[in-house]
């Protein structure tokens, strides 16, 4: 019976994991607290659900439409919110709350245009599979499948191409980055548009299996925040051992307790690592000024 | 009428939440995500004390004071080890497991179903305040009383320190203040006034549940904060004027229910990102977050 608990926590892990790559994508190469990702988010799974159940486009169609309008609108909060802000010389944490504002007015748009109730994409219940007495439900399947896929593909540009290396570069030192004579501006571009379609993967994944509504976001982008702290700030790789940690973490408390106990036990996990171990699981050890 | 005093009596509640917002993050830098904690933890211990005993007015709120700060050390002690990004994330934690704790520890706080007949604010004896137009003096009085303490603790030794904390801590620790000692009494005395707002929440609508204490609520004073204006008494009363009457100026306009909700938080965030762009400091405020 636990092991059925593992596996649903590394299955929603993966896609912590997703996120947390999504959300550090950003919060990484330009330290921004980039809040607005649960807009990103809700937007992304409203996407995939229009163009599944209003338009009928098969699933694949629709996801890859979705990931691309996500992919645009994540590049819209960079033209239009944070690279103004950068250009004023404004801190980081005037850009935070920027991106506060920037989510409530995505949220909130697409509440006004589909309204504020749960939606869901496919009704059907299809064949699980069974291995042994673990049981893997269809949207499981691709979610595992999918996003191991992705994540593998991530790793493997992040550290045998030049592009990685430039995101790499860009996340250690940006002064030094931009005195070498590479372009920030066009990588910080590239930067938003694939955290944008981690975003949208991960929303699309999830939302095939549980549905949607326009408050969701926040949530998920804490937990994926956690997921990106526990881990180790500062790589990426590191995100996804943090995602797989807290999914397992998170199936085991409804194991143990209550499903609806799980957000508090996530923060006290997370409370308990940054007083022990700030730099989280696998993170250097950082001298602060 | 009764309808402009009720809208009276919410703006009053709100002018002491972003005020109190504003000691920890305009005065401070600090950026705290908590304050509907504090503000959901003063109205349920608030609800505890008015059921339960029937005391006097300011016996109650100075016990739900005393209180409600004693739950903000958890988050000055957050305060000393973590910076920057990692102290928002905790203090957002702390709002969440608040909040976790007020909906699902249902022997004490009922949970979702909320606690429904809070009795009245007794004031000096017996007298039991009833009814929009009691309220409504009560409430002025009591912001009168918070916006000159507040006033005067801008201008203060104590505020003129947090200035500076904000400005450079490193200095201040040089020039021989105890920061943390300086910053854990702005957040006690930030919780206790949201604490405060809470008992007056509770006894007036005489019903509470954890809904009015998520997380989005701490975002929305936190935005009535920065849209107002940071750092000074003037910005953040301007603010809560804003949040709380914009909604009632769009029922004029005439709008259906559904979409005005929704306009009014787009109308926030918008001009949430306007007043980062063109004044940080907010329409009326003098600091500007670092």
């Amino acid at each position: 019976m636990i092991w059925q608990f593992v596996v649903n926590g590394l299955i929603t892990g993966i896609l912590y994991s997703l996120l947390a790559i999504g959300f550090a994508l950003v919060y990484n190469t330009t330290r921004i607290f980039h809040i607005a990702a649960a807009g990103i988010y809700v937007f992304a799974a409203y996407m995939f659900w229009f163009f599944v159940a209003k338009a009928g486009l098969p699933i694949i169609f629709a996801s890859l439409v979705a990931i691309a309008l996500t992919m645009l609108l994540s590049l819209l909060s960079e033209t239009c919110v944070y690279r103004p802000l950068k250009n004023k010389n404004a801190s980081l944490n005037v850009a935070m709350i920027a991106s506060i504002g920037a989510m409530t007015v995505i949220i909130n748009t697409i509440a006004m245009c589909f309204g504020n109730e749960t939606k869901v994409v496919e009704s059907a219940i299809l064949q699980p599979l069974a291995f042994g007495d673990i049981i893997v439900t269809t949207p499981q399947k691709y979610q595992a499948l999918v996003g191991a896929a992705v994540l593998a593909l991530f790793m493997f540009t992040l550290q045998r191409t030049n592009w990685g290396l430039r995101l790499r570069a860009l996340s250690a030192d940006e002064t030094l980055f931009e005195t070498l004579g590479y372009d920030t501006k066009a990588t910080r571009v590239l930067v938003f548009l694939v955290s944008g379609a981690f975003i949208a993967i991960a929303s699309c994944l999830t939302v095939y299996d549980v549905g949607l509504d326009p408050n969701m976001g926040m949530s998920v982008l804490i937990s994926a925040i956690v997921a990106m702290i526990i881990g180790g700030v500062g790589k990426f790789s590191t995100c996804i051992l943090g995602g797989l940690t807290l999914g397992v973490l998170q199936s085991l408390t409804v194991y143990h307790f209550a499903s609806n106990w799980q957000n508090a036990v996530t923060f006290l996990v997370l409370l308990i690592l940054l007083f022990l171990r700030p730099q989280g699981i696998a993170g250097y050890k950082q001298r602060t000024v | 009428m009764e309808y402009v005093f009720h809208i009276i009596i919410m703006l009053n509640i709100y002018i002491m939440l972003v005020l109190s917002a504003n000691l920890t993050i305009g005065m401070a830098n600090l950026l705290t995500m908590c304050q509907a904690a504090f503000y959901g933890i003063g109205a349920y211990i608030g609800t505890y004390f008015l059921m339960q005993f029937s005391l006097p007015f300011l016996v109650i709120a100075g016990l739900v004071m005393l209180f409600t700060g004693l739950f903000s050390c958890l988050v000055s002690f957050a305060s000393v080890r973590l910076k920057g990004d990692y102290f928002v994330i905790a203090t957002m934690g702390f709002q969440l497991i608040v909040y976790t704790v007020l909906y699902n520890w249902t022997d004490v706080t009922r949970g979702p179903y909320g606690i429904p007949g809070i009795p009245g604010i007794k004031l000096g004896g017996m007298y039991e305040l009833s009814g929009v137009y009691e309220y409504l003096f009560m409430s002025l009085a009591l912001v009168g009383v918070v916006v000159f303490l507040f006033h005067h603790l801008v201008v203060s030794p104590f505020g003129r320190t947090l200035n500076a904390i904000r400005a450079d801590e490193l200095t201040v620790k040089a020039m021989g203040r105890n920061t943390v000692l300086f910053k854990s009494i702005a957040f006690f005395l930030s919780a206790a006034v949201a604490g405060l707002a809470g008992v007056i929440y509770a006894s007036y609508v005489s019903y509470i549940d954890p809904t009015s204490f998520t997380l989005d609520e701490s975002i929305f004073i936190i935005s009535a904060l920065f849209i107002g204006g940071i750092g000074n008494t003037k910005g953040p009363i301007l603010g809560a004027l804003f949040v709380v009457l914009l909604p009632e100026l769009l029922r004029f306009v005439g709008l259906p229910d559904s979409i005005a909700a929704n306009l009014r938080q787009i109308i926030y965030g918008l001009a949430l990102i306007l007043v980062m762009y063109y004044r940080p400091q907010g329409i009326w405020g003098k600091a500007i977050l670092k």
